[in-house]
């Protein structure tokens, strides 16, 4: 001994140290950038959301009453001749179908007032932050201008939740919108979630691995990943023209006001379902294969048949995966907009759906319809009615981490 | 070997396949009742995979088939008339890694025994009854007796495998098959299975199959070696009386097992 | 019979223990040898020698059986080990009584220290021991080897023992009915002369230790010209 060896092994610790510090603030970096993203994002629409509007009316109020009298507290028979005076007959006719204008509540007299004669309109709007920054200009821009007076509005309201569509950005509503996407919804849930879950269940427990099974494992992977607009036209060819007679409710007689015609809610549901089908099938099969082995071996082993098998240990143990990926695919489904379009989804109705054979509009499909609109009103009803849709799936995931939690405890 | 008696299940000239590939050779082997027989023999020598055919839970491996007969109370078990579900009610397994249901004690042990049709009727004893039962012959009862409720998963190691055991001998079957029923666990809760295991060997057929030669010779009345041939296809060596085997074994194979000098 | 196999360790020790009982047993054998010379020579120094050394076969002995014991309980020998642990466990016992014969031929050396024995008794002495001496170095090899065959051959030099011995005896009781006074020489000869014949059988007892090793079964060599 007493020669020098060469080491065995080289000193990398510092190097090592340095590429750890590397990655580290990489993946820091990156993210932080989808945290800003997702910011900026969020910012703009409560940016729109939010501020000042100038609301003139057609007809100034000073103008319907007399001078010194405030609209609002008029007294009925007052407020009904106005009414009397001002409206059209037939609106008139309209409003007194059911009863006379005095048997009205003069709230309700009051807003009719102020709907149908001042009629009030939007002049301008500004955004959050203009709002906050150009304030005094912004009075100082308003009260040069006759007969309007400045609000600060908040798009997002109740009121939006229960108005119908209208042409009028300030009465306008997403009511309809909204019915018609949890209606879609739920016929989609109706029909996907026992189909795909049934579909999962035969793939990985009563099939082997052949290579027909194998070829069927990686269609359905693959019709995972194709455009939800082909979706629409698989729906406008199959469930809206092909079997128009069943979709439309022909056959049940509850057809819509138009000639029989199979762009329903119904149509929109099973598109959907099919769009959202892939996905949980992919999702429950995987939910299915991570259930252990073992546990199926021992319930063989007291002699249980294949479905007791399923039923009484496979679900239960992969119930929880299913249902989060699953509310988690309808959640995503609420959002498709495409196909709907291809489907026929009105963009104006102001009528509720009325059973699964109605006519029907979308929230998205409604969002995109107001910022298509000129006015720019209606830009900021779009992002009120966009926070609406994000609570909603918010709330959505929210349930389905709840649901797994709840079922993970056994 | 014993050809007097006809034993509780007799395999005759069994050759199990794996697809193409011959796992079990023609093995035959007389299985006496209200004894423990062990099956040893170095890795891959086929033991686990004979032991499974014993309950067709060969079945549920896709590709799995077999040639020869294994004859239960005289029938076929391979016949196309008979369902293995009912097999396996009459043969019950007991696992490595002892596999509870993610269920309640009691729920482990009376699922089996309600989906096989257990039903009160007088004179019997009821589900509740049962479970006791069936507990106290797995030397489970005293010791989870207060929280039968809670679940299976919360016990320790050795006392799962327990519950196991009075999981499968609720669906009463006459044979049980242990597949190293002892090998996760201590040697404290090792030993507690072999005392239980005798203590079932008065009721019950026993097959165990073990990797531990000393916990054969312990626990066993016979013992059958296995091994691998060249085309890896487990051949049974020899089958006896465990004393003699262990002390006086016939094959030189046999001896160069047991005694480590091989594998 | 060791290969290089996984338990390399047991062999090693297993091998150490078996010569160790050999080294054992030729020390009896010595022994043995030593007690005649003495009784024949009346060397009552060698007597001494003897006493103590029979002392150290005794202590060894149980010094073997310790480790062979501890072999068993560490080692948990099957098959072919067991049987040959426990038949160590015999054999050492086997010896250690051989020791004994020893011991017991230099006590009566002692007695018969100032008296020459007869020409022709001597001659009787020596032979047997001869022979036993031989079936012990045969029977010591025969176990070494573990060669079960060889250890069949050997209890037939038993029967010859026996039969010199019967001469002997016979021969003694002849001359004690001639010649009463001789008693002390007759007794102390005739008890040498067993102790010889003893010696004999326990090898015998040995050799069918070695035949149940190597094959399982044990059976006794029986002699059945012997009647009583």
């Amino acid at each position: 001994m007493g020669e020098k060896q060469e080491p065995l092994f080289t000193p990398t610790l510092l190097r090592r140290n340095r590429s750890e510090r590397f990655w580290k603030i990489l993946l820091q970096f990156s993210t932080f950038i989808g945290i800003i993203i997702l910011v900026v994002l969020l910012l703009n629409i409560i940016n729109q959301s939010f501020g000042y509007v100038a609301i003139g009316y057609k007809v100034s109020p000073a103008e319907i009453v007399d001078p010194g009298q405030n609209l609002e507290k008029l007294s009925v028979p007052q407020l009904a001749g106005i009414i009397r005076q001002r409206v059209s007959p037939g609106l008139l006719k309209q409003l007194e179908k059911g009863k006379t204008l005095e048997h009205y509540s003069q709230t309700e007299l009051v807003k009719l007032v102020i709907e149908k004669i001042a009629k009030p309109e939007i002049v301008q709007t500004w955004s959050f932050w203009q709002s906050l920054r150009m304030r005094e200009e912004i009075r100082r821009e308003v009260s040069q201008l006759p007969g309007t007076r400045l609000v600060f509005f908040s798009w997002i309201r109740p009121d939006i939740l229960i108005s119908p569509q209208s042409s009028n950005p300030l009465t306008a509503g997403i009511r309809t919108a909204l019915l018609g996407s949890l209606w879609i919804i739920l016929i989609a849930m109706l029909v996907a979630f026992p189909l795909g879950v049934g579909t999962a269940i035969y793939l990985e427990e009563y099939t082997g691995d052949s290579t027909l099974n194998q070829a069927i494992r990686t269609n359905i992977n693959n019709l995972a990943g194709v455009p939800s607009i082909i979706y629409g036209m698989l729906g406008l060819a199959v469930f809206v023209r092909s079997l128009a007679q069943l979709t439309s409710g022909a056959w049940l007689g509850l057809s819509n006001s138009e000639s029989a015609n199979g762009r329903t809610i119904l149509s929109a549901g099973l598109t959907l379902a099919l769009l959202v089908l892939p996905l949980i099938i992919i999702n429950a099969r995987e939910a299915i294969k991570a259930v252990p082995d073992t546990l199926r071996q021992a319930s063989y082993g007291v002699g249980a048949t294949r479905w007791q098998t399923i039923w009484h240990h496979v679900l239960p143990n992969s119930i929880p995966g299913i249902l989060t990926g699953s509310i988690l695919a309808f959640s995503r489904a609420l959002g498709e907009s495409a196909p709907l379009v291809v489907i026929g989804a009105s963009t104006y109705i102001t009528v509720d759906p009325a059973n699964v054979f109605s006519r029907f509009t979308a929230l998205p499909i409604q969002i995109y319809q107001w910022t298509s609109r000129p006015q720019p009103e209606f830009r900021n009803l779009a992002a009120g009615a966009i926070l609406v849709l994000l609570a909603l799936l918010l709330s959505i995931n929210a349930a389905a981490i709840l649901l797994r939690n709840r079922y993970k405890r056994y | 070997m014993n050809n007097v008696t006809v034993g509780k299940i007799e395999v005759r000239n069994v050759n199990i396949y794996y697809g193409k590939f011959r796992a079990v050779k023609n093995v035959s082997i007389s299985i006496p009742d209200k004894k423990i027989t062990a099956l040893i023999g170095p890795s891959g020598c086929g033991k686990s995979t004979l032991l499974r055919s014993l309950n067709r839970m060969n079945d549920l491996i896709p590709g799995s088939h077999m040639e020869g007969s294994i004859t239960f109370h005289e029938i076929d078990i391979y016949e196309k008339s008979v369902d293995p579900v009912e097999v396996r009610r009459h043969i019950g397994m007991v696992f490595q890694k002892a596999n509870p249901f993610p269920r309640s004690i009691y729920e482990n042990v009376a699922w089996g025994a309600r989906i096989n049709g257990f039903q009160y009727r007088l004179g019997h004893p009821s589900m509740d009854e049962w479970v006791e039962i069936c507990l106290r012959k797995a030397a489970l009862w005293d010791e989870v007796k207060d929280k039968l409720r809670s679940s299976g998963l919360s016990l320790s190691g050795g006392q799962q495998q327990r519950l196991c055991i009075a999981r499968a001998i609720a669906t009463r079957p006459e044979v049980i098959l242990m597949d190293e029923p002892a090998s996760a666990l201590d040697p404290i809760a090792t030993l507690r299975i072999e005392e239980l295991m005798r203590e079932l060997a008065e009721e019950f057929a026993i097959v165990v199959v073990t990797h531990n030669m000393q916990q054969a010779a312990r626990v066993s009345d016979f013992t059958a070696f296995l091994t691998m041939e060249e085309d890896r296809s487990g051949i049974l060596v020899e089958y006896g009386k465990t004393p003699q085997i262990f002390t006086n074994p016939v094959d030189s194979r046999t001896e160069g097992y047991i005694t480590g000098r091989f594998g | 019979m060791l290969h290089k196999t996984a338990r390399e360790n047991f062999d090693l020790q297993l091998a150490s223990l078996i010569s160790e009982v050999k080294d054992l047993g030729m020390n009896a054998r010595d022994a043995v040898r030593v007690s005649i010379q003495a009784l024949l020579s009346n060397d009552i120094q060698a007597v001494k020698k003897i006493i103590s050394e029979d002392q150290r076969i005794n202590e060894k002995r149980y010094e073997l059986e310790i480790k062979c014991i501890a072999l068993i309980a560490t080692q948990q020998p099957m098959a072919h080990d067991v049987r040959l642990l426990a038949a160590i466990l015999e054999i050492i016992t086997e010896i250690e009584r051989i020791g004994d014969y020893a011991k017991g031929i230099g006590k009566v050396a002692v007695r018969l220290k100032d008296v020459k024995i007869d020409d022709d008794w001597q001659h009787f002495l020596v032979s047997m021991t001869n022979k036993g001496l031989v079936m012990m170095e045969q029977g010591l090899e025969a176990f070494i080897l573990l060669d079960d065959k060889a250890a069949r051959e050997i209890p037939g030099l038993d029967d010859e023992v026996d039969e010199i011995y019967n001469q002997l005896a016979d021969h003694i009781a002849h001359s004690y009915s001639i010649n009463p006074s001789n008693y002390r020489q007759a007794q102390c000869v005739l008890w040498a002369a067993h102790n010889l014949e003893r010696l004999a059988d326990r090898v015998t007892n040995i050799c069918e230790r070695i035949v149940y090793v190597q094959t399982g079964e044990i059976s006794e060599f029986d002699n059945p010209e012997i009647a009583a």
